[in-house]
């Protein structure tokens, strides 16, 4: 059965989520979409500036062609009715339930209002919303914001551009543990492919991506290469990460091994043969020679 | 009379309806409205006066992250 991702009943057969902001280009901002192949753009509201002709009509026609589902943003709000407001504007602009819920507590490194958070999202959902908030990794405002009826929750890696990969990752894999049903997708702070396979393989179920992807020296490769590495680590989740060990363990079979002897001298000792408990005989057969991990070092 | 758009104070004759306000404005669309920072749904445009000294916010699809 495919593999896919379930945002409040909608299916999605990839796991990259994509912001479209901070493109050099509307072409580069396309290439990238197609490149990245994301289940979700990001997009927002503004009013026209006075020196703008356009007001958004070649920015919108873009994404419409792009076939994607639109996820709006409550970027930059400050205070729970403002992102209520923001969120009730976009609805009927986008014509969408689904809501990115921000809602900002500090302007310096635009950590997620909790307080602010929960109210909104408790209304929110009381307006019919589909909420995806915004949040830190704290356990106790995500147990809220689940409480408020959010069905997806989007815990950050970092604070928003900076790039940083995930700061507090045992915070995060906590999460990960305590919340095991809901779909949880880090947005925020991710800098590299390799924190997108990072919290993948650790069990996340998405990563939502701009900076990342649009500040790059070349986006559109870039994009590629999050995909790449989002598909990856959702892979190596599904196929269960080996335990990590505390001591060597040698892959290559020690019986048969020639001049074993020689082990005493640098002061090895011989693993011993596992000993079969159902062999009458005490001694070990071929299946569990065989079983031993015969991959190459 | 004079209302705040989108930051700028503009001339209107009065009485004037939101509905009214927009044909004058004529944004292209796709667009949302707020009257006095509430949301103002589409379907309820005729509905809203507008009088001196209000504000306006009109808003467009952009990019966002």
């Amino acid at each position: 059965m495919e593999d896919q991702l379930v945002l409040y009943g909608r299916t999605f057969t990839t796991r990259l989520l994509l912001g479209t902001a901070r493109y050099e280009s509307p072409r580069q901002l396309t290439d990238a979409i197609s490149a990245a192949d994301p289940a979700l753009v990001t997009v927002s509201l503004r009013r026209q500036l006075s020196s703008s002709k356009d007001s958004g009509q070649s920015f919108w026609n873009l994404v419409r062609e792009a076939r994607r589902t639109i996820l709006p943003n409550t970027a930059g709000c400050l205070s729970a009715r403002e992102a209520v407001k923001t969120a009730c504007m976009a609805r009927e602009l986008f014509q969408t339930n689904l809501i990115k819920l921000e809602v900002i507590g500090d302007e310096v490194n635009l950590q997620p209002d909790p307080f602010g958070l929960v109210e909104a999202a408790n209304e929110l959902v009381k307006l019919g919303f589909q909420v995806l908030p915004y949040c830190t990794e704290d356990w106790v405002l995500c147990r809220r914001l689940m409480d408020a009826g959010c069905e997806v929750l989007m815990p950050w890696a970092a604070p928003i551009g900076t790039g940083q990969g995930p700061r507090n990752a045992r915070a995060l894999r906590e999460l990960r543990q305590r919340a095991p049903q809901i779909p949880l997708i880090i947005d925020a702070g991710i800098g590299l492919p390799s924190h997108a396979c990072q919290v993948m393989e650790w069990g996340f179920d998405g990563v939502l991506l701009n900076t990342a992807v649009s500040r790059a020296t070349h986006p559109v490769r870039m994009a590629r290469a999050f995909a790449n590495a989002v598909r990856a680590g959702r892979s190596a989740f599904l196929a269960g990460p080996m335990i990590v060990q505390q001591a060597a363990t040698p892959s290559t079979p020690e019986i048969g091994r020639p001049f074993a002897s020689d082990s005493s001298r640098l002061g090895i000792k011989s693993v011993p043969p596992t000993i079969s408990t159902s062999s009458t005989g005490g001694g070990i057969s071929n299946e569990e020679i065989r079983n031993e991990p015969t991959e190459p070092n | 009379m004079f209302v705040i758009v989108n930051g700028q104070p503009c001339p209107f004759p009065e009485p004037m309806t939101l509905a009214a306000l927009l044909v004058l404005l004529s944004p292209p669309a796709p667009f949302a409205v707020a009257h006095n920072e509430e949301f103002v749904p589409r379907g309820t445009y005729e509905m809203c006066c507008i009088s001196t000294g209000d504000r306006i916010d009109i808003v467009h699809p952009t990019a966002g992250g």
